[in-house]
């Protein structure tokens, strides 16, 4: 016998009409977010800020492309990671180029930041097989003017992280190993997502979210919240082309 | 200048963690709708449904793949399309980038529809995809899962006249209104126990919006969705946008 509890179509449809009201209420909810959201003041980046592309150094607003509003996720490849990006990010940004066409038909640039030196994030960017633009933060102050990336002074000031670094669980030992990179140095990267406005000549920060929050992981944990069982609590992830078998 | 109401960082900062309450109400009210999904019934299916695939004839049990879950996308592509529904399509740019990753986690994801297995080749590699598509062809499975209408259901939704919405979708997949709306989307989630398929969760319409990563993208964009109040439909198959724009 399956070890779930089994039920008859009718008592299946009267369960699920019962989830139907609170996922209505979530979405109401979420759409009144959408609005507050949108309400947020925007506030002009006053610094000018180069960075390096593919394409050789870019200021913030040639990051836009000809568009006006830019959206990027910061994906934790920081400097001292010897391995790669970490299997989470990687994973999330595994399903950022289905959407890339239509966003960019809606007026949105979307793209990937890290603060590894570009050549390091283009030769992952290959074997991941990614089409997003990928830039760099190296030795850039924007991700640490922008809350993305902790200078190892801010760190030891965040007694959460020293907590991490002190008494890691198993599974960020485990994550340390993956991205080839000491805790000390790997949590000093913030995985999340940041927006920017252009306006005539004037670019403005709208918003930023970093983790946790649902949408800063990966989109297959929608579906994985949809699915009949349920997964490990330990949030273990691996690159697509590391799984153990 | 910008219409947009400017702020300087420090009223930034505190209305943005204003919204991070609400944000984080709403991640709880999230976490408590996975574990209500969770506890729905299973509910064993009686009949046995067949499909035909790339690789021949399958059972929805053979459709699982060796692994214990399955997850289905119903993509509108019915047997009088000529092509798949613009908006399923611009969902389904998003799939090949999780397989692996739902498939290491003992989750298997195709789609189906009820045109003939042809035609879904045909599409899918048109569109470059290469996730598994199964046809229902002949099969009661799309109309036992409430996916797909009889003409007499179809006529009595199109009594006062199909919205400008559908019939340019109709237009584009080569139906007409009624033909178009013989089909619907959803997301479907069977578990494999004791060799019985089992369904454990259905969802449709605004129920699959998290699988629009746009719209996840968009909704933390300075402009949201902008889409008015009425929205001419924007969504494009992406080898049909218009080069420029």
């Amino acid at each position: 016998m399956p070890e779930h509890t089994i039920g008859t179509e009718e008592e299946w449809q009267a369960a699920r009409e019962e989830l139907a009201q609170l996922e209505a209420e979530q979405g109401e909810r979420n759409a009144e977010i959408r609005k507050r959201r949108r309400e947020l003041p925007w506030v002009p980046v006053e610094k000018d800020y180069e960075f390096d592309t593919e394409e050789g150094r870019k200021t913030l607003a040639e990051l836009f492309d000809g568009r006006s509003q830019l959206l990027a996720y910061n994906v934790m490849f920081g400097p001292d990671y010897e391995l790669g990006a970490c299997p989470g990010c990687t994973s999330l940004a595994d399903g950022l180029d289905g959407a890339l066409v239509h966003l960019r038909h809606r007026d949105v640039t979307p793209i990937c930041f890290s603060r590894a030196p570009i050549d390091r994030l283009l030769a992952y960017k290959q074997r991941m097989g990614w089409q997003f633009p990928y830039v760099s933060t190296y030795e850039s102050e924007f991700p640490f003017d922008f809350g993305l990336a902790m200078t190892e002074k801010q760190a030891q000031g965040v007694p959460e992280v020293q907590e991490m670094i002190d008494n890691p669980p198993g599974w960020l030992e485990e994550w340390s190993a993956q991205v080839g990179a000491e805790l000390k140095d790997g949590l000093r990267e913030a995985p999340g997502w940041i927006a920017f406005a252009r306006e005539n000549g004037t670019v403005y920060h709208t918003y930023t979210v970093t983790a946790p929050d649902p949408f800063v992981a990966p989109y297959f944990n929608f579906l994985l919240d949809r699915t009949p069982k349920p997964q490990p609590e330990a949030p273990r992830s691996w690159r697509k082309d590391e799984y153990p078998d | 200048m910008t219409e947009h109401r400017i702020g300087t960082r420090e009223e930034w900062e505190a209305e943005r963690s204003k919204l991070l309450e609400r944000e984080k109400e709403l991640t709880r009210l999230n976490d408590e709708l996975a574990r209500q999904r969770s506890e729905l019934p299973w509910v064993p299916l009686d009949k046995e449904y067949s499909f035909e695939t790339e690789e021949g004839t399958r059972t929805l049990a053979e459709l699982f793949d060796g692994r214990s879950q399955l997850v289905v996308y119903n993509f509108m592509f019915g047997p009088e399309y000529e092509a798949g529904c613009p908006v399923c399509s611009s969902i389904a740019d998003s799939f090949d980038g999780v397989l692996a990753h739902l498939a290491a986690r003992d989750v298997t994801m195709i789609c189906v529809s009820r045109a003939p297995i042809e035609k879904l080749l045909a599409y899918r590699k048109r569109m470059g995809w290469s996730f598994n598509w199964a046809s229902s062809e002949g099969s009661d499975f799309n109309f036992d899962f409430g996916r797909s209408h009889t003409v007499e259901e179809v006529s009595s939704f199109l009594e006062g006249g199909a919205s400008p919405g559908v019939s340019k979708f109709a237009a584009e997949c080569g139906t007409d209104p009624a033909g178009f709306l013989e089909e619907g989307p959803g997301l479907t989630a069977f578990a494999l126990a004791d060799g019985r398929a089992h369904l454990t969760y259905a969802s449709t319409a605004r129920g699959l919006e998290p699988l629009m990563v746009y719209y996840g993208v968009l909704d933390r964009a300075p402009m949201g969705r902008n889409e008015g109040q009425s929205p001419e439909p924007w969504f494009r198959r992406h080898d049909e946008y218009a080069t420029v724009g």
